[in-house]
């Protein structure tokens, strides 16, 4: 999993111009106008299915109609992994959902169609822009003991990136 | 009434160009951005210009504009704010707003009455400091001339 933060409001610029003004703001009002894009690459699409279920943010995903999918291009949760039986299991159905594509690629089927077949743990990327207050919300939800493991991991490091990007944002925040 | 952007998404066209191309491709976001950059703003006109044409508007949605808005009425405001769910508005003093909205809801702002004076207002201060040329002479060039 890699989250990259492209880039996020320069809050300096924005306080300074408010000051010349004679204008103030707090930091909890701010947070509508701060915005973060991110790019998160290799998460699963499980994942980003829970992700985008935060509406008040703008996303754009690499679309299953164009890429293309192969044997390495899996997320495989450690509770598989560490079972050697259910490791075998998990691993023999990928194998049947691969071969299965690629003959259907080879037997004319268009691959918007082939895809129907494809589990939703094949990795993808995708970019997402977000306010400061959604992206608050997204973690107070997402980093909770009771959310998934790799969407808590993905929100973790978003929320790393915003702290470090913009500290004054998220002082009151754990 | 007075608009100034005090913020925007730096290097919007591309940033727009990239998003574009994370659909359409697999390639990693550094690879991405070197095929950007060694392309040029000519392509990513021609992808903006793509998405235009397919109302594939999701992709605009990551140019971000914060403005400052003086002496707007509230009910202006209010009935703004209505139509349009996803630009913010916080009220600074009487008549004085800081207002957040992506270049989705300037391009629909456009074509409701009730918000097209502001997103015209807006759209000049961006002119004004230089954001966004290539992205305004594509998406309103017509309205520009026609206003």
């Amino acid at each position: 999993m890699k989250v990259n933060l492209i880039w996020n409001t320069n809050i300096s610029a924005v306080k300074d111009y408010l000051d010349n003004k004679g204008l103030t703001i707090n930091y909890s009002e701010l947070e509508d106008h701060i915005f973060y894009m991110f790019e998160i690459e290799d998460v699963s699409r499980v994942t980003t299915h829970q992700l985008i279920r935060h509406r008040m943010a703008s996303y754009d995903q690499e679309s299953q109609r164009f890429s293309a999918a192969s044997r390495e291009s899996f997320i495989i949760p450690a509770s598989i992994l560490s079972k050697e039986e259910a490791y075998k299991i998990y691993n023999d159905a990928l194998r049947f959902c691969v071969d299965s594509f690629e003959k259907l690629i080879s037997l004319g089927v268009p691959k918007e169609d082939a895809r129907y077949i494809m589990p939703h743990a094949i990795k993808t990327k995708l970019v997402m822009t977000v306010n400061a207050k959604n992206l608050k919300h997204i973690a107070d939800l997402r980093t909770a003991p009771q959310a998934q493991w790799e969407i808590r991991e993905l929100v973790s490091m978003m929320r790393d990136l915003a702290v470090r990007a913009t500290p004054e944002i998220w002082s009151n925040t754990k | 009434m007075k608009t100034s952007v005090l913020w925007a998404t730096p290097d919007p066209e591309k940033t727009i160009a990239l998003a574009m191309r994370r659909c359409y491709s697999t390639k990693t976001l550094n690879e991405l951005v070197s095929e950007l950059e060694s392309k040029g703003p000519d392509y990513w006109k021609h992808l903006i210009e793509l998405a235009i044409r397919d109302k594939s508007f999701d992709v605009i949605e990551h140019f971000c504009i914060l403005v400052l808005l003086e002496d707007f009425g509230e009910k202006e405001i209010f009935s703004i704010s209505l139509k349009n769910p996803f630009i913010r508005f916080t009220c600074l003093k009487p008549k004085v707003y800081l207002a957040s909205l992506n270049a989705r809801t300037l391009v629909e702002m456009t074509y409701q009455d009730e918000s097209k004076e502001l997103a015209l207002s807006i759209i000049k201060s961006l002119k004004e400091v230089g954001i966004g040329n290539l992205f305004i002479s594509v998406v309103f060039g017509g309205m520009l001339i026609e206003g």
